[in-house]
């Protein structure tokens, strides 16, 4: 059962995103090696490299007459920022129908926080099928690491590559990290790893065995952050920076609840709560969610959207309790129960007469 | 007819009643003046059905008589004449009026008085007396909040209410309301109230420019027309029919917090950032920070828009009550801002969806409501 200190985070990685985009809309480029990036008569520089690309050694920022001179047949196209977009946005939005605590990178990567959704026995369940969803719905191939901090997941994403999945289990973070490369920890580039290399540190383990105080000497405030890292240590939350789509509040409860005043209790005060920040943020919204999950981990999802956006608490409870009761079964137990609000509207000038 | 007048007094008389001619109208005779005798005087009158605004202008009249003349021409030519006197004869053939001033001569065609719309008279009614200064602050506090679409006719009015010793206007389109109070100069006979269109008081604040003598106002007892008496002008307007939303009822009676700021920093700030505002949905947003120990409290004005960039203002204010925050379309913000006295204003919020209300600062003569643009912060 996750505890409070149970936290598991997850970096999704897209293969080769731009060349596999073009791929994917160019059947014609399938299997053929392929970077995106511009001209070599105007100095362009590769943008991204299929992993056909890659055999033959080219690299993204590699300058383009590089490229055809490493692979003749090698085929280029222009960027297509747009259709980037498009998808990188509708691969977020699958992150987001798995957890709010999707915290973007850039188009083609970024951070979810899973915590909530699972036990560690579940991880890998959660982690494939994100995997299947993403390939499903867009054609295109999710590398996914995971671990108990965002050092270590995407660590783990980056080792995975291509086509990966490397879930590292919660305690095995030194172990893990130990025999790699320095180089592979975000915030050691090459002159960083040089440094290190110099003083005979070469494995992340070798950095996480280090003196701190000659960190400290040698790297300044960042000295430490290193040193932590290496152990595995991250404190970083995963943040979103959306805009907010809903706002949402549950509650695992101390031990399985089936009866009925008692999960109607607890949903009225997460309502309360829920209200309460929708009129922090100003927002208002059209359609009230409620989570449950089963003792089973089995977890429902069901919304009603209302005729008008609210933030109100003497709306969302009402609805939030008539969704929960026609879930209730007699031998049902729940272990969370949730409360959400979401269908925000954009920026909208509130009537005078509201009746009219 | 047969009369003559001084050229300036009669390009007086056309530019105060061409403000009723009609513009855009299916009816042709109201694209004109109606000329006529009247005593010594040269009545002039021209109306668009909704409106109607009569003047008189000091004549010599040798022969009575009336017609109308199309009211761009005749004004236009008249601008055009020396300030010397004018002469004007009705010809009956062609129909039309020969006008002759120093070495200039014209014609031109008219159509039979008969034809013209009749200018309603309005015999009796609840009357009121208001100094015409006090009217004119009391038009341009409430005008601009009406509503020009005619989607709810109500709203394209003012609302006008007399009651004891007091007058009462309210105008409001669907996002805010302005309301107006101030004295009467006699006690109101009996209690009155009507929807004025805003049109009808926009041209009366413009009369009342150079007015100094008390206006009357009459209300006809059917309540479907209003009188304006000025001096030299009299103004009839039809009335809206309909019911104007109780507006009472929209007006906050208490805030969770109020922020009290000079008014000409605080319209600098949101002019500031009404231009940003432009570029990004016209929101302004407003955060009303209260003061620490020995620090003064503030008001942050910010916009901002993606593609053109952001701005930042920030002015003292006198705060009670919580931190808050509130977006507001800036047009609606400058709007009032910019119909304000100097001085100090207060502006008071509850939560960022309820209504924001600007006033002045030590007079309860003005309250002015604007609805908050939803936005996430």
């Amino acid at each position: 059962m996750p505890s409070h200190n149970w936290r598991y985070i997850l970096h999704a990685d897209l293969d080769a995103f731009y060349a596999s985009v073009e791929q994917l809309d160019n059947p014609q480029y399938r299997g053929r090696p392929l970077v995106v990036g511009g001209h070599p008569e105007q100095r362009g520089v590769v943008a991204a490299a299929s992993y056909e690309a890659r055999k033959y050694g080219v690299r993204s920022a590699m300058p383009m007459r590089t490229a055809l001179r490493l692979c003749p047949e090698l085929v280029r196209v222009s960027p297509r920022f747009d259709r980037y977009h498009e998808l990188s946005r509708l691969i977020m939005d699958i992150f987001l129908e798995l957890t709010p605590l999707v915290e973007p990178l850039s188009f083609d990567e970024a951070y979810l926080d899973i915590s909530t959704e699972a036990p560690w026995e579940k991880v890998a369940k959660i982690a494939i099928d994100l995997k299947a969803r993403v390939k499903d719905k867009t054609g295109l191939v999710v590398s996914i690491g995971g671990g108990s901090s965002k050092t270590v997941a995407k660590v783990s994403s980056q080792l995975s590559k291509p086509d990966g999945l490397l879930l590292v289990k919660p305690g095995d973070e030194q172990a893990f990290l130990a025999p790699l490369e320095v180089g592979i920890l975000s915030g050691v580039g090459p002159k960083t790893a040089e440094v290190l290399q110099g003083h005979q540190i070469r494995t992340v383990g070798d950095l996480s065995a280090c003196n701190p105080v000659w960190l400290q000497q040698t790297f300044g405030k960042r000295g430490p952050e290193l040193k932590e890292r290496a152990m595995g240590i991250d404190h970083g939350n995963v943040t979103p920076h959306r805009e907010t789509k809903s706002i949402s509040a549950e509650e695992t409860m101390p031990q399985d609840v089936g009866e009925e005043a008692d999960l109607v209790r607890r949903v009225e005060q997460l309502a309360i709560g829920v209200a309460s920040r929708l009129q922090k943020s100003g927002l208002a919204g059209k359609t009230v969610t409620i989570k449950l999950r089963l003792a089973d981990f089995t977890t429902l999802t069901r919304q009603k959207t209302l005729p008008a956006p609210t933030s109100d608490a003497n709306v969302i409870a009402p609805v939030a309790s008539d969704l929960l009761r026609r879930e209730l079964l007699p031998q049902r137990r729940f272990r969370l129960v949730g409360v959400g609000v979401s269908g925000f509207q954009g920026p909208k000038q509130l009537p005078l007469f509201p009746q009219l | 007819m047969r009369l003559s007048c001084l050229q300036e007094n009669l390009s007086r008389g056309l530019a105060l009643v061409s403000r009723a001619v009609a513009t855009r109208t299916t009816l042709p005779i109201t694209h004109h003046v109606l000329m006529e005798t009247d005593q010594s005087r040269l009545k002039l009158s021209a109306t668009n059905l909704e409106l109607a605004i009569t003047t008189w202008v000091g004549a010599k009249v040798e022969q009575e008589g009336a017609l109308t003349i199309p009211a761009r021409l005749l004004t236009d030519f008249i601008n055009s004449l020396p300030s010397e006197q004018v002469n004007m004869e009705l010809t009956p053939r062609p129909l039309g009026i020969r006008f002759q001033c120093a070495r200039f001569e014209a014609h031109i065609n008219g159509t039979d008085a008969q034809e013209f719309p009749p200018i309603p008279t309005v015999e009796e009614g609840v009357t009121a007396r208001i100094d015409p200064q006090v009217l004119r602050t009391a038009i341009s506090r409430v005008v601009f909040a009406a509503a020009t679409e005619e989607t709810r006719p109500v709203l394209t009015g003012i609302k006008l209410e007399i009651s004891g010793q007091q007058f009462t206007l309210a105008g409001a389109d669907g996002f805010r309301l302005a309301v107006y109070k101030g004295p009467l100069l006699d006690l109101a006979p009996e209690d009155a109230e009507a929807i004025v269109p805003a049109r009808t008081l926009s041209e009366l604040q413009r009369l009342l420019v150079d007015q100094d003598e008390p206006v009357e106002l009459v209300i006809t007892p059917s309540k479907s027309q209003i009188l304006v008496h000025l001096k030299g002008v009299e103004i009839v307007s039809q009335l809206i029919q309909g019911t104007f939303p109780n507006y009472a009822q929209l007006i906050p009676q208490s805030s969770g917090t109020r922020a009290v700021v000079d008014l000409q920093e605080f319209s600098r700030a949101a002019r500031a950032a009404s231009i940003f505002a432009r570029d990004g949905g016209g929101i302004v947003r407003l955060q009303i920070i209260p003061g620490g120990d020995g620090t003064s409290g503030k008001m942050v004005i910010t916009s901002s828009a993606e593609e053109t960039g952001d701005n930042l203002g920030e002015i003292d204010a006198k705060i009670d009550g919580d931190e808050a925050k509130i977006a507001f379309s800036s047009r609606y913000l400058t709007d009032v801002l910019s119909i304000m006295e100097r001085g100090e204003v207060a502006l008071e919020t509850t939560t960022p969806s309820s209504p924001g209300v600007v006033k002045p600062v030590g007079n309860e003569d003005y309250v002015h409501v604007i609805m908050p643009m939803f936005v996430q912060w």
